[in-house]
């Protein structure tokens, strides 16, 4: 049975259709609305105009809304530019290392999970790196990259590569033994088999690893680039607020960090369900 | 809608004399984006206290929502159900429900599930009572040695037994069972159908199960209706299966009336209401 | 003939982690015609499945193997196509793209357009074509194995092979997708192997239905043919007349098994104490009657078989007659004891009315090794055959011809009553059978009580030297290799000493092997002739055993290969098929019923298993005979899958019942 509303109490409602939307979108968008709000109003109460320590949201608004709420691209030379500028600067190492991860990290889930010697090798490896947290690689990586950048670049990539290689190996293993036994009574050859096979049905699992990647990429970019005061980069903006103890400035920037973690987040899950779309049913 | 009695072939045995239960006219539609969609259509069943009456049809000919109506999850759109003359509109645990999943709570042990039922039921029992009776129904299906297993170190016939135990413990006036041995292997479903038997005799339960296996319907129900398939379901037809009781499968597949009731059954679901290839 | 598909003798064993083995499947011989579409039932567990997986290539045998038109099977490939329970449709190609995908592939090199047809000719034949662009996610179930079909018959496989096919859709749906498939499989005269549980479908589908028995050694029990005539629609199958009965026949074989497979659950593991090598028993009291043919007994202990085995102490017990070995272990004043090969199943089946008392046999100790002897008298009146034989009754209808048989349950009753039916002569009116024991015979023949008997050797050369009597016809001359003498003990013994059973078999295994040496069998014969075995004088045993086999007709003596057959030609292993023969004729001559589950009854006393257990810790090769018909030396075709039609295909036969035999009392079933 698809639609089940019932016949008796179907005709009660008769409004237009833009008053019937609000009604039915209102109950989702009002309870996060008013916590929200909630949550700023107690903020201000303990932390009212004046006083010592963190400021209260009304201070942070003042200090901040020109230029960093209004003007997110400004630029003033050097790293004095606006949020935005800021925020694509580390999105665009996040998308470096990002990528690079998932390039390597897919390929090498395939082989550990196509190969059980593979697997055995180097799964004990992987399974206790990816416990590592990223600040923990930074050293290693200023001390293995002359150049911080390429350091900071580093420190995405390994953080980012583990949950892709586990949770791809894990799908390669877990494809069912039938769908093996199609392509083994069809006889693919390996190529198609990884093409129309392997790899559709490890997508979901894929996309589960890239997804808890992105997140640790967004977490890593950031404590890497605190470390590289002084360059463009949303990491760098907040310690280099920090030296200059404008907290209101470091309150934007983590809202804008919260933000954009949380529509990265949204984005791979959004491109993993195109993908997932209608298969494992 | 049409409202009028349209279930023209129903046997003269359904009108029992003392009914218990009363399924009057009901029809059933649902509205749908493609307009109304009638999925039962002017159905009347009247069963006996005690009686133990199979429900077989194709998928989609509202065996099961009919059977929800009985139960009170669902309700008629027009007709109704009543047991012992009151009408039924909710859920109650004088009818109690077993499914082919058998729904089970997975971190409780065969003992708690059943345990979980009764204590609802009968809230102000004394516990040790109330244990008593759950012992009393495990040990009835067999299962007093498994009462601390949790269901997935249970087979999926001790599992079916346990949700058994757990509809009975509760004293329902009817036991319905969608299809419950649906998912066993031949032989733990031949053991589950005689102990089903078993245990309707002592109980004297009225039982209202639905099968697509026409063998166990004519192995444990004194009347099989047929149903048409749906959409505008109704009864087709309804069988009285003559063996006396108790019943021993190898007798009744001795006699020759088993396989004209078979054929005649078959000829019903196969020929005259055959289901087109979904 | 030649065959499409072979499954020649398949075991498959599998390795279990505490490094013992599961034998799955055991010598599996399956041969199936071209076009033929057979089906395999058996309950869960019995093997079914990995049998069609074997022929799919998708595992391989242990031993044996497959042959598709005359080459082997090595591996999966696209002429024998698949259908799964579960459909292993890929969940993110549409129904066009799922076909299409094997179609490419297997296809690979022809034009575009071709594939293109073929691909849409198959969704059509499946009538999907409205759902050619949804995934299987938006099927039911029984759209989704159709398209599975659509998918497996669009490569054009030599071989269909389905796995339970709609096995996960409920009886009803089942079905219509049924009458489908026979609808295709008629049109594209595909040969398809059919895993199912389902008895309905089986025979509304099928040729043949293989019914396997349940695993471990799971095996081939009986195989019906369904003659109901194609094209076939399911009502008109259900009124065929026969339909029930086949319907009943295999819900009786499942019965049986399942009976088989809750006793085996019930078998408890021995409480007694094992004592040293491993068994429970070190000292064992073994009855035996003084013919020729106990020899491996005698070499065993002699020999020193026995020891060798980790037995410390075994006592031949030399009996008067067979009656006395069936109540000596009966009683269980023997643990084993050298029987006639009937006796173990005519024990078991409670034969002359008594309860029966399961008793088994998993070794065979001889084969051949009867007679049937004569009176000088008759050879005097020109009697030198069977024909003859008849033409003397009805040239005397006064006279009373009396013939001696040592046992009614003996292979020498059951022979010579065949030997005169299959002349025409009626073993109960035209004839008198009396019971005497071996040792009596020369007495009574030469006392004039008896005009001749069949029994084992030395009782007929002795006639023969003693010139009372001549040797009319042999074993050899009537079935060659007829089971003779088995070691037979009761079923409970056997559950209680498994390992002593064990090594038991094989100690007389190897004194089998012993004897079949004609280097062997001088020494043997002069242990033989120790007062304690048969005590009887060298020349007449020699006769046969060793030497050219004299008939005391004058002519020349022939020498016998396989007279005395102990060992060679696989001669150990207690065959099914054989043990079933026996039945029919017990029920022949109404000394018996013929038993309903006649396969339980021979599964359970002929242990096969236990025989190719023994065979294989000795490096012997274990295998079965094939299960096939066979004739004795009237041509007569005994056919082992129906027992009951060769009964009633026989001329001279008495009134048999057909009566289940129920070996273990339990409560009837009634709720």
């Amino acid at each position: 049975m698809t639609a089940t509303t019932e016949f008796r109490s179907s005709r009660k409602k008769n409004k237009n259709p833009i008053a019937k939307l609000l009604q039915k979108q209102l109950p989702i968008f009002l309870p996060p609305i008013v916590a929200i709000a909630g949550f700023l109003v107690i903020w201000q109460i303990l932390c009212p105009g004046g006083s010592k320590g963190l400021p209260g949201p009304l201070q942070v608004w003042n200090e901040t809304v020109d230029p960093y709420i209004t003007q997110p691209f400004f630029d003033n030379g050097g790293p004095d530019k606006g949020l935005g500028w800021h925020i694509l600067a580390s999105l665009q190492r996040v998308g470096i290392g990002f990528s690079l991860s998932a390039i390597v990290g897919i390929g090498l889930g395939v082989l550990i999970g196509v190969n059980q010697f593979f697997h055995r090798a180097l799964d004990p490896a992987f399974q206790i790196m990816r416990t590592i947290a990223p600040l923990a690689w930074l050293p290693i990586a200023q001390t293995g990259f002359s150049d911080n950048a390429r350091a900071a670049l580093f420190v995405i990539f390994i953080t980012a590569i583990w949950p892709i290689i586990i949770n791809t190996a894990e799908g390669v293993k877990n494809i069912p033994q039938d769908y093996r036994n199609v392509a083994r009574v069809l006889k693919l050859p390996a190529r198609k088999y990884f093409l129309k096979i392997l790899f559709p049905a490890a997508v979901p699992y894929i996309f589960t690893g890239l997804r808890i990647a992105i997140g640790l990429s967004w977490l890593a970019i950031v404590a890497a680039e605190m470390l590289m005061s002084g360059s463009v980069g949303i990491g760098s903006f907040i310690i280099d607020a920090f030296t200059s103890s404008l907290i209101s400035q470091i309150i934007v920037a983590v809202v804008y960090i919260g933000v954009v973690g949380f529509v990265l987040d949204r984005l791979v899950g959004f491109i993993g369900s195109l993908l997932v779309a209608q298969e494992h049913k | 809608m049409q409202t009028t009695n349209s279930n023209v072939a129903l046997d003269r045995k359904s009108q029992v004399a003392n009914p218990f239960l009363v399924i009057e006219d009901v029809s059933k539609v649902y509205r749908t984006p493609d307009g109304l969609h009638t999925v039962l259509d002017g159905v009347n069943l009247t069963v006996g206290e005690g009686e133990f009456i199979c429900l077989i049809g194709h998928s989609g000919c509202g065996k099961s929502t009919l059977l929800n109506m009985v139960s009170g999850f669902n309700t008629p759109t027009t007709g109704e159900v009543r047991l012992q003359d009151r009408r039924i509109d909710r859920p109650g645990p004088d009818r109690m429900m077993v499914f082919q999943n058998y729904s089970l709570l997975p971190w409780m042990s065969a003992f708690d599930n059943v345990y979980l039922a009764v204590d609802a039921v009968y809230p102000n029992k004394p516990e040790q009572q109330k244990k008593g009776l759950v012992k009393e129904y495990l040990n009835l299906v067999g299962l007093s040695e498994a009462a601390d297993k949790k269901p997935t170190q249970l087979s999926g016939g001790m599992k079916q037994r346990v949700a058994i135990a757990r509809a009975l413990a509760i004293h329902p006036e009817i036991l319905i069972l969608d299809e419950p041995f649906g998912a066993l292997d031949a032989i733990t479903r031949e053991e589950l159908q005689e102990e089903l038997l078993k245990i309707w005799r002592e109980h004297q339960v009225t039982v209202l199960m639905i099968t697509h296996d026409i063998d166990e319907a004519l192995f444990l129900a004194d009347r099989l209706v047929m149903m048409t398939n749906g959409p505008h379901a109704k009864i087709g037809e309804v069988l009285d299966i003559p063996f006396p009781r108790p019943r021993n499968r190898a007798k009744i597949m001795e006699d020759s009336t088993y396989y004209e009731l078979r054929n005649y059954a078959l000829d019903f679901l196969f020929r005259r209401f055959a289901h087109d290839v979904d | 003939m030649s065959f499409f598909v072979e499954i020649d003798h398949v075991d498959r064993i599998f390795p279990l982690p505490n490094g013992g083995k599961y034998v799955a499947l055991k010598n599996i011989e399956l041969k199936i015609k071209q076009g033929e579409f057979v089906s395999l039932v058996g309950h869960s567990g019995c093997g079914k499945s990995t049998l069609l997986n074997i022929v799919a290539g998708l595992d391989r045998p242990t031993h044996g193997g497959v042959i598709l038109e005359g080459r082997e099977v090595k591996g999966p490939g696209p002429d024998r196509m698949v259908v799964f329970q579960n459909y292993s449709l890929l969940p993110w190609l549409t129904v066009r793209e799922n076909i299409a995908l094997a179609v490419d592939e297997v296809f690979a090199g022809r034009p575009k357009g071709e594939l293109k047809e073929i691909i849409e000719h198959h969704i059509d034949l499946v009538g999907l074509q409205a759902a050619a662009k949804k995934r299987p996610g938006e099927l039911s179930g029984g759209m989704k194995q159709r398209v599975a079909i659509a998918r497996a018959l669009a490569i054009r496989p030599k071989l269909l092979l389905l796995d339970e096919p709609f096995g996960a859709l409920d009886a009803l749906t089942r079905g219509g997708l049924q009458e489908q498939l026979m609808k295709i499989c008629q049109e594209s005269h595909v040969t398809c192997i059919m895993v199912t549980h389902d008895v309905d479908e089986a025979l509304l589908l099928s040729d043949r239905i293989v019914m396997l028995t349940n695993g471990p050694e799971s095996h081939i029990g009986q195989i019906l043919n369904v003659p109901i005539p194609r094209p076939r629609e399911r009502m008109e199958v259900v009124k065929h007349p026969l339909y029930y009965q086949m319907r009943n026949e295999i819900i009786y074989f499942l019965n049986q098994q399942k009976r088989a497979k809750k006793r085996a659950s019930q078998v408890s593991t021995p409480q007694v104490a094992i004592t040293g090598g491993g068994l429970e028993k070190v000292s064992l009291n073994l009855g035996f009657i003084p013919l020729t043919d106990c020899a491996p007994l005698v070499v065993a202990k002699e020999k020193g078989f026995f020891q060798k085995h980790g037995f410390t102490e075994v006592n031949l017990s030399r009996e008067p007659s067979w009656q006395d070995i069936a109540q000596g272990v009966a009683t269980g004043r023997l643990d084993a004891a050298q029987m006639v090969a009937t006796m173990p199943l005519a024990l078991t089946i409670g034969m002359g009315g008594k309860k029966p008392l399961p008793v088994v046999t998993a070794l065979i100790l001889s084969r051949n090794g009867n007679a049937i002897t004569f009176s000088k008298e008759l050879y005097q009146q020109g009697v030198r055959s069977l024909k003859d034989f008849r033409e003397a009754i009805d040239r005397t209808p006064d006279k009373v011809y009396n013939l001696g048989v040592v046992h009614p349950a003996s292979m020498h009753h059951l022979l010579l009553r065949y030997w005169l039916a299959a002349g025409g002569i009626d073993p109960d009116r035209d004839v008198n059978l009396m019971v005497i024991p071996p040792t009596q015979m020369i007495d009574h023949l030469k006392s004039g009580q008896i005009d001749g008997y069949c029994v084992g050797e030395p009782w007929n050369s002795r006639a023969v030297s003693e010139d009372l009597g001549f040797i009319v016809a042999h074993d050899l001359e009537i079935w060659k290799g007829h089971p003779e003498k088995v070691l037979g003990l009761r079923e409970d013994w056997l559950e209680q000493h498994p390992q002593t059973h064990m090594a038991l078999v094989k100690a007389l295994l190897e004194a089998c092997d012993y004897c079949d040496n004609p280097r062997n069998r001088e020494e043997i014969l002069s242990l033989l002739c120790q007062p304690q075995y048969v005590g009887s004088a060298a020349e007449y045993t020699r006769n046969g055993f060793i030497d050219p086999y004299d008939r005391g007709t004058g002519e020349e003596p022939q020498l016998l290969r396989r007279f005395n057959q102990f060992h060679v030609d696989n001669a150990n292993c207690p065959g099914r098929v054989e043990g079933l023969w026996i039945l029919t004729q017990l029920a022949r001559w109404g000394i018996a019923p013929f038993p309903k589950n006649w396969l339980e009854i021979v599964e359970r006393v002929r242990r096969v298993d236990l025989f190719c257990e023994a065979a294989r810790q000795l490096g012997l090769p274990d295998i079965e005979p094939d299960r096939e018909p066979f004739a004795l030396f009237d041509k007569m075709v005994f056919n082992p899958d129906d027992p009951v039609g060769y009964l009633k295909r026989l001329d001279i036969v008495r009134e048999f019942e057909v009566e289940e035999i129920v070996i273990d009392p339990t409560a009837d079933v009634k709720v």
